[in-house]
Parts: structure tokens; C-alpha cells; sequence
């Protein structure tokens, strides 16, 4: 059963930007890579980048946040009000 | 800038509660919502146990499903044991035993609920007791004077002052990080659940369910995967400490829903995807850096979900009320130290919460060790278990031979499981007996039993099958 999980998420537009990584510090872990339920993080040419139009698929759960062994990613919850809302969590 | 006597960051469970205790003491009171209404950001279907009862009946007796459509109780629980080939291998569906002591927790384990119902529904006994729900605003700062926390900001600069804010906001605490307390949680210390909501009719969840409340799915091929059900859908989700993860979570949660059983449960439920959530969840074997000056953490923000099944919402509900009421008290005598809100520590010591964490570590521990490791522990547990309780399903030979067989296979789960036994559950029982303990060991009582036990021991082979020549 393949279950198609980009429907099943509803949000309310305007949340900004909230996910920010410091090149300064990441490490290349690829941590976020592996933990992020979307599969919103990507590596190009050695470089880990977060996909343009995340702010239309994140769960804001901040996993990437957590689990980033460099403390190279800023996350912040969104505008009060906007972003990810779970009507049956 | 608008003056308060108390503010709390965070409108859940227990942000809730608190503000109602708060504004109950007379304080003038506001708690924060970062959702447009309290309970949409929270993905953590609860499971209500019965001690939410107990503690807080004026407060319980409410909840009805008029306020809360998806609540649905149950009495059951049921474990599915999973083999490393990904098939049920057997279950147990267990009722609440005769130890129970607890008349009402006889009846009924848990009352589920969504949160989206549920925390609107409590938020609303604060508001009704005068304290001000400020809901779509983020709260990014502490206001800080002479490097004392005297109230927060929010993200378009409006400021409020207080001289005690209760930080209720959740795992990733604003709070807890502007006040010092705490800047990023250890890998070990939060775990990441990812859960799919299932949509199915009411009528169909009861006639197959019966008054079965939650099951988990034990397997070595996944942690440990819950399944809660409501009135009209169910949860199946599954979460582990940050560091344990060599493959997306959804990858093992996909695992679970992809069991040909699974499947077939969703079949005869006709139960459809309805929502994917995923959220961080604190998961600690004891909380710590709880208070400082000015400020006090609750609920997950302070690590409070239970060190065994990291049940959240009571043990938020507990501190949020303790943290009121010692607020209160700071208030008024003028002295919000960090000394003098040391007693909040000292109180929620005391309360069923507390007692839960005395022996937090070994319970987390053996939890850990045990579904939430499913290669290295569950993919000899889960045989072993099925040996002991089915393994006598088998008219291939002679029963006694059939015994002598699972015995023996026993034995060859044991230089897996004695380590385990040593290492995790023999801790555990020292702990939770821990004054019982010389008691129980008492070498003259052993002494005396020892001989009537050897007692039983043929003295040597004896075929009852001689007898009849």
C-alpha cells in the first residue's frame, strides 16, 4: 500500500521563512536527510539544501532542528497563526 | 506594554490549567496560543487515563461528546507480536486484572480524543475562570530587566510584563532556551513520532474493535507502533530517540501499515488515510532545570511525559497546576527567586508524577532496551514469547516431547536474554521493591521452602509404561 502523503497535510498560508542552515557549520552529517518525514532535505554537489517550497510541505515538527549534529540548523515555528494545523492529531 | 500577573506561553493541557488555577488565585492572567485555536498545532492524540479523572473530577465530569465528538472509551488493550519476517506471530488481548484497585480504572483504561477537540474544550474552563487567551501569536523573547525575567515579546514587538512566566510551550520551549534553563535537548533526551490518521465509520471500529482502546504492534522490524482508536478514525504511529534512526520514519511506519495483517485490518475496517502528523516528543528519565528566577517550565517544555510510555497531557496538567499555585504564592510574597520557586520541585515530587520518575530511570532504561530496540532485543523476544505462549500449539508429537522441545528452545533465547534480565530487570525490581527487597531475600525463608521444593524431585526415572508388564 503506497500511501500518497502529500494530501493528507492542510495548512494555512503566510508562515515566512523558518528553516535556515548555517554553512558555516554544517557538517555534511546528513542527518536531516534521513529524519525528515517529508523528505524535504536534498544534497547537491556536496551541499545540503532544504527544497525551495517547503514552507508547502513541512510538519513543522523540527526534527531537522534536533537531530543536526553541527547545531547547523535554525528553526523557528511560524507566524502565529499560519503554517501546518492537524484537524484529527 | 500591558502588565500581568502572570503569563504562560502555551495554550495546552497545560498552559490550560495553569491559567485556570492562576485566575482562580486572583491573578491577572494571560496564556499564548501560537495556533489560530488551541489544539491545532498538536498532532499527540491523547489517550486520557483514568487518573485524569481522579485528580481533576470537577474538570472531567465535562467532558462529553458533544464537547469532544471523537472521544471513545475503551477497556482493552491488545499487543501484537511481529517476527522478523513481518507476520503476526501471535497477540494478547489483555482486560484490566483483578489487582486493579482502582474502582473506575476497572471499567475502562483510556478515553481517547483528538486534540483539536480536546484542548479547545479546556482552554475554555480558564477563559471562563477570567484568565485572556491571546491565540495566533508567536512569543519569540523574554523581557529581561537587570537580567530578570519580567515578561515576554511577541514577534510584532507587543510586550507584556510579569514577574513569573510559566513556560507551557512544548518541546521546543522558547522559554526554556531565552531563560537559560535549557538550549537544546540531547539527542537521547526527545524522540521524533511520525503517526497516520485513519478515517473509518464509528459503527465498523465498534463491531470489530469491540471496547478494545489502543493496540501496540511489537516487532523486530520497527519500534514499538501504537494504535489508538476514536470515534470515528484510529492512530497508528511509531517514534524512537533521535539517534537511533538509520532510515526515515516513515519508512518503518510504512513497514507496520504494509504487515499483510495490517492490511487486512484496514480492509475489513474500511478505514482510509485521513491525516500524516509527525512531532518531536521530550522523553526523559528524569526532568531537571525545571525553575529559575522568574520562571517556571511545565509539561513537555520542562520534560515531564511519563519516563515509560511518555504520556504527556496528565503529568502537563499536573506541573501546570503546581506551577500556578506556587506562582501565586511567589507572587504575593514578593520573592519570585529562583530559591524560593524550588518548590515547585518539592511538590511535584510528591504528586503521582513524581513517584513515576523515582524510578524513571530503570523504567526508561528497560523501555529503551526493549521495544524501542527492535533488532537487537524484540527479534529474540518476540520468538521467545510466541515459544512460551503458543508453542504448545502443535499435534505433530507427543505432548511431553512438545514441552521437552520448547523448553529447550527457551534455553537457547537465554545467553540473549540473561544479559537483558541482568541488565534491565533485575535494576527495575530492585528499585520498584526496594524496601521490600531483604524481605524477600531472606536467606532463612529461602532455606525453608528450598527443601520441601527438592521434595518434588524424583528420585530417579521411572516409565509408567514398566508398571503394566
Amino acid at each position: 500500500m503506497k500511501i500518497e502523503i502529500e494530501s493528507l497535510t492542510k495548512r494555512i498560508p503566510g508562515t515566512g521563512d523558518f528553516i535556515s542552515i548555517d554553512y558555516n557549520k554544517c557538517n555534511n552529517c546528513e542527518r536531516c536527510l534521513i529524519i525528515c518525514v517529508m523528505n524535504l532535505w536534498r544534497k547537491k554537489d556536496g551541499k545540503i539544501h532544504i527544497i525551495n517550497d517547503y514552507k508547502s510541505k513541512c510538519l513543522e515538527c523540527a526534527a531537522c532542528y534536533q537531530v543536526c549534529e553541527a547545531e547547523a540548523i535554525k528553526f523557528r515555528y511560524p507566524t502565529g497563526g499560519t503554517g501546518i494545523i492537524f484537524e484529527k492529531g | 506594554m500591558k502588565n500581568y500577573d502572570l503569563i504562560i506561553v502555551g495554550a495546552g493541557p497545560g498552559g490550560s490549567i495553569a491559567a485556570k488555577t492562576a485566575a482562580e488565585n486572583g491573578l491577572k492572567t494571560i496564556f499564548f496560543e501560537r495556533g489560530r485555536k488551541p489544539g491545532e498545532k498538536n498532532s499527540s492524540g491523547c489517550g486520557l487515563g483514568p487518573r485524569m479523572f481522579r485528580d481533576f473530577p470537577e474538570l472531567m465530569k465535562n467532558l462529553t461528546p458533544e464537547k469532544c465528538p471523537s472521544m471513545r472509551a475503551g477497556v482493552a488493550a491488545r499487543n501484537y507480536f511481529v517476527n522478523d519476517n513481518d507476520i503476526v506471530a501471535g497477540y494478547i488481548m489483555a482486560r484490566p486484572t483483578e489487582s486493579v484497585t482502582y474502582e473506575p480504572a476497572k471499567s475502562w483504561i483510556t478515553m481517547n480524543v483528538y486534540r483539536s477537540e480536546f484542548d479547545p474544550w479546556i482552554a475554555e474552563f480558564a477563559t471562563n475562570a477570567g484568565a485572556e487567551l491571546k491565540n495566533s501569536t508567536l512569543i519569540v523573547d523574554l523581557l529581561k530587566e537587570d537580567g530578570n525575567v519580567c515578561g515576554v515579546i511577541d514577534e510584532k514587538g507587543e510586550k507584556y510584563n510579569a514577574p513569573i512566566v510559566i513556560g507551557a510551550d512544548g518541546v521546543i520551549s522558547t522559554v526554556a532556551q531565552k531563560s537559560g534553563l535549557r538550549n537544546r535537548w540531547a539527542q537521547h533526551q526527545v524522540t521524533i513520532t511520525s503517526q497516520y490518521d485513519f478515517q473509518a465509520v464509528p459503527e465498523k471500529i465498534n463491531n470489530i474493535m469491540g471496547d478494545e482502546a489502543l493496540a501496540v504492534w511489537w516487532g523486530s522490524n520497527f519500534p514499538a507502533s501504537y494504535q489508538v482508536f476514536f470515534n470515528d478514525g484510529f492512530h497508528q504511529g511509531l517514534g524512537n530517540w533521535m539517534n537511533w534512526w538509520d532510515k526515515n520514519p516513515l519508512y518503518y511506519l510504512n513497514r507496520v501499515i504494509n504487515l499483510k495483517y495490517y492490511q487486512r485490518l484496514l480492509k475489513i475496517l474500511e478505514a482510509k488515510p485521513r491525516e500524516l502528523q509527525a512531532h518531536l516528543l521530550p522523553w526523559l528519565d528524569y526532568p531537571y532545570n525545571t525553575h529559575t528566577n522568574g520562571v517556571i517550565l511545565i509539561g513537555d517544555a520542562g520534560g515531564f511525559p511519563c519516563p515509560l510510555e511518555a504520556e504527556g497531557i496528565y503529568p502537563a496538567m499536573v506541573t501546570g497546576k503546581i506551577a500556578a499555585e506556587v506562582a501565586a504564592e511567589a507572587i504575593l510574597s514578593g520573592d519570585v527567586s529562583r530559591v524560593a520557586l524550588k518548590k515547585y520541585d518539592n511538590e511535584w515530587q510528591k504528586t503521582s508524577v513524581g513517584e513515576e520518575f523515582e524510578s524513571g530511570r530503570e523504567l526508561w532504561n528497560i523501555w529503551k532496551a526493549l521495544p524501542f530496540s527492535p533488532k537487537e532485543t524484540m527479534s529474540w523476544f518476540v520468538p521467545m514469547i510466541m515459544e512460551i505462549l503458543g508453542g504448545i500449539f502443535d499435534w505433530s508429537q507427543p505432548h511431553a516431547k512438545r514441552i521437552r522441545q520448547i523448553v529447550s528452545h527457551v534455553k537457547s533465547y537465554m545467553p540473549k536474554a540473561t544479559p537483558f534480565i541482568m541488565g534491565y530487570v533485575f535494576p527495575l525490581v530492585a528499585k520498584i521493591f526496594e524496601e521490600d527487597l531483604d524481605k524477600i531475600m531472606d536467606p532463612k525463608k529461602i532455606m525453608k521452602i528450598l527443601p520441601k521444593l527438592l521434595d518434588l524431585l524424583p528420585e530417579k526415572k521411572k516409565r509408567r509404561s514398566d508398571k503394566v508388564k
